[in-house]
């Protein structure tokens, strides 16, 4: 055992089992807890019990991911049983003190986490969505204390670096090397040998970064992590510097995530407190330091030599390969990039070891990964899910009333803006496994799975995501921003009726140039353009050929209509931002030169309001002309 | 350039930062934590503390979408552009906006009372459709909805 390692532990379990001793109650304090009223949650519980004069202990503590659940409330008595309560928002707080401290809040139960059963309560194991899950990197989310470093080492934490520490450079990596372990933000490329490369050079220092720049929209992966058990990351880069030989570290950390930021700054700051960063950590002759490096809004910087350019030169301008990092990283000196996940994945394999680390997922992937899912789902939610995972399963358990209504899923969306799109007859056979996505030529990406119903219009997602990339292309080389810029035209004008029908052949060839880019920026953008043009020809065909946009989606395609007269009208002229709802001689029209096509109408007179196509009556030449070339 | 009093400030601001020790992002993060944006004055300030071009400043505050140039207003409307917002209707969220507060994103209104930003998303997507007003994710918005919320936003700052 290390110096000093035995006194910390014995004290961190102290300070966990004195919050133990007495009735606790976790008040998960992150993002999306935040977002649904957790401060006030947590601010009312306090005062409560003060008032009340309860001897019970209010404990902020992270998320568990079950989202559409938060405020998610853990109350756990000292004999271990502990039942969860659903959005408890400040104002159910009363009834939560009147019932939950000395028995059990029926109303507000979510499920029963530890001891005995409770009459009409599930169980939390038995929960579709938490018993398909397999939480290993989460294991500690919505339990322990991200900002208290104690109840982190009390749960196992720096047992990893520990193990670590008394294995050779070598040996560290070649376990890291036994676990398969690549990548996780998507590039899938194999940690250990990204780690071999940077321990055989010389020169010194050397650096490592841990990219936190998790700018994929629809991800927020890495951000639980950081945000619920940020010091898991921090023992995994301390693993990685003892195998690789650096001495300083960088958490790349993106600007709009503040609490993440907020509470690595006060892990790193604690870690070091304890001896556990700094110099000859745990007297094992390691020296290994680390600071938090905001970003500022940029999502090439994501890209591990966009992120280098961001440190170095200041605009994130991708450079060209080679060098590579681990010759060249941040400050031209020998550097490891590696994802957030990763690192975490790394901690897990030392502190639980191969055996254990290996125990689930498939072949070349093995333990788990952590998915966001958002979209059009009735439960927005981050799981962890053993690699392989039947995604129809999981697309099930987070939406269970799709096929009561009249909704249908139309595609996936896996990885953000580069990775591509999948229509859902090829989604749902899939597993969780990046390979099998690679067989259709899209990528997993690192987390973000969004699902898409038929309320959405496939020209429009295209909109959206073309005009993310060209903002966001570096605008270094002309294939790229010239190629994104392009995207954005063609989509918009198939979408305002203007397609024409050698479109795709501009697709085509657009997806060939941009190949050229100088970084996967570029390269892999155009792939939702060819995926949907290959997955979703009718619906682009509608558009150029019938102008015609199914989903009634696409601004110029489409036109308002008041077909009723019941009061409501009043109401809806009101709302109306451009004065567009008018009644001349006591009937009701839309202004079409001022309407905006908002819905705002719509949202407050549905049954007088309808949406009708606004261009299919016109015979255009590019319809003529395309019915005529057949 | 002349030391003002403004420029002192800032110099004493930045004394911090090295050249060559990836300050610059740090350096401008202070800054504009300080003024809520990065005025042209230090741009000037921080070149000469990192000992870099001005230009080379000025590239960095435009790169990036987090650097302002111009002072924040005081109530702050971020609409989310991600793609669960967009699916749910976050088109619909910012015509509204832009419509009844009568400017464009990263515009404010008159007195620099109300400032609209587009913003990427962090993940609260169970509230989609959505924005953040001063931080605070409001959501999920209709068009009706998001119309009253900008009124009472605009008659409140007025």
């Amino acid at each position: 055992m290390l110096r000093g390692f035995e006194e910390l532990r014995s004290q961190a379990d102290g300070v966990w089992q004195a919050t133990q001793s007495r009735t606790v109650i976790r008040v998960p304090i992150a993002t999306c807890s935040i977002a649904a009223g957790a401060r006030e949650t947590l601010e009312a519980l306090r005062e409560g019990v003060k008032e009340r004069g309860f001897d019970v202990g209010v404990q902020a503590v992270g998320e568990r991911g079950l989202c559409w659940l938060e405020p998610l409330i853990e109350v756990v008595k000292p004999d271990g049983s502990a039942i969860l309560y659903e959005n408890v928002t400040a104002d159910k707080v009363e009834k939560l003190l009147d019932e939950a401290i000395d028995g059990v809040c029926a109303d507000l139960a979510f499920a029963v986490a530890e001891g005995p059963d409770v009459e009409g309560v599930q169980r939390l194991d038995d929960f579709d969505l938490w018993a398909l899950q397999d939480r290993r990197l989460l294991a500690r989310c919505g339990i322990i204390d991200p900002e208290n470093a104690d109840h982190y080492i009390a749960h196992g934490g720096y047992s990893g670096l520990v193990n670590a520490l008394e294995l050779s450079q070598e040996e560290v990596i070649k376990t890291v090397e036994d676990s398969t372990l690549r990548g996780r933000s998507g590039s899938a490329f194999p940690t250990g040998t990204k780690w071999e490369f940077l321990r055989s050079k010389e020169r010194e220092p050397k650096y490592l970064i841990c990219n936190a720049d998790e700018g994929d929209p629809g991800a927020f992966v890495n951000r639980i992590l950081m945000e619920c058990d940020p010091q898991s990351v921090i023992e995994g880069m301390a693993i990685a510097a003892h195998a690789t030989g650096a001495s300083y570290a960088f958490i790349y950390l993106r600007e709009e995530y503040p609490l993440a930021i907020e509470r690595m700054e006060k892990a790193v700051e604690q870690a070091r407190e304890r001896g556990l960063l700094g110099e000859d950590i745990l007297g094992s002759g390691l020296s290994f330091d680390m600071k938090v490096w905001v970003g500022a809004g940029s999502y090439v910087c994501g890209e591990e030599s966009g992120l280098l350019a961001s440190m170095d030169d200041a605009r994130g301008m991708p450079r060209i390969r080679p060098p590579f990092p681990a010759d060249a990283g941040v400050f031209r000196q020998p550097t490891n990039v590696n994802n957030v996940e990763s690192y975490a994945d790394v901690t897990l394999i030392m502190q639980k070891g191969l055996e254990f680390y290996n125990s689930v997922g498939i072949e070349g992937n093995r333990s788990t990964k952590i998915f966001s899912l958002s979209g059009h789902i009735q439960r927005v939610c981050v799981v962890e899910v053993a690699f392989g995972y039947p995604l129809r399963d999981l697309y099930h358990a987070v939406d269970p009333a799709t096929y009561q209504e009249r909704r249908k899923l139309k595609a996936l969306q896996a990885g953000a803006a580069l990775a591509g799109i999948l229509p859902t007859h090829l989604a749902l056979k899939l597993p969780l496994d990046p390979d099998a996505f690679k067989e259709h030529g899209v990528l997993m990406g690192g987390g973000g799975l969004v699902f898409i119903d038929d309320t959405a219009c496939i020209v429009d997602m295209n909109v959206m995501f073309s005009w993310f990339l060209e903002d966001e292309s570096c605008g270094r080389c002309t294939t790229c921003h010239g190629g994104t810029q392009r995207m954005v035209e063609i989509f918009r004008r198939i979408g305002s009726g203007g397609g024409r029908s050698n479109d795709y052949d501009k697709m085509q060839m657009l997806g060939k140039a941009l190949q050229y880019s100088n970084c996967i920026h570029g390269s892999a953008s155009p792939t939702i353009m060819l995926k949907s043009a290959e997955f979703f020809r009718e619906e682009i065909d509608e558009h150029i050929i019938e102008r015609r946009c199914r989903a009634q989606v696409c601004r110029d395609m489409i036109r308002y209509e008041i077909t009723g007269d019941s009061d409501k009208l009043l109401e809806a002229a009101a709302i109306c931002p451009t004065e567009a709802v008018v009644q001349t001689d006591e009937k009701w029209s839309i202004d079409q030169a001022r309407c905006i096509r908002c819905n705002a109408c719509k949202d407050v007179a549905p049954d007088d309001v309808r949406i009708v196509d606004a261009l299919t009556d016109v015979l255009p030449l590019a319809v003529a002309e395309a019915r005529a070339a057949g | 350039m002349l030391d003002t009093e403004a420029t002192l400030e800032i110099q004493e601001l930045v004394a911090e930062f090295k050249p060559g020790n990836a300050d610059l992002l740090p350096a401008l993060h202070k800054v504009q934590h300080r003024y809520g944006y990065v005025p042209k004055e230090a741009m000037g300030v921080v070149a000469k503390q990192l000992r870099l071009g001005e230009a080379h400043v000025y590239g960095a505050v435009t790169f990036y979408s987090e650097f302002r140039q111009i002072p924040p207003p005081k109530t702050r409307v971020d609409w989310c552009s991600g793609p669960a917002c967009r699916l749910k209707g976050g088109e619909h969220v910012r015509r509204a906006l832009e419509a009844t507060l009568e400017i464009g994103m990263e515009e404010n209104t008159e007195g620099d009372k109300l400032g609209l930003h587009l913003a990427q998303c962090n993940g609260t997507c169970d509230f989609a459709p959505q924005i953040w007003v001063d931080g605070k994710v409001v959501g999920p918005l209709t068009a009706a909805e998001t119309i009253r919320l900008a009124r009472e936003l605009k008659d409140g700052a007025g």
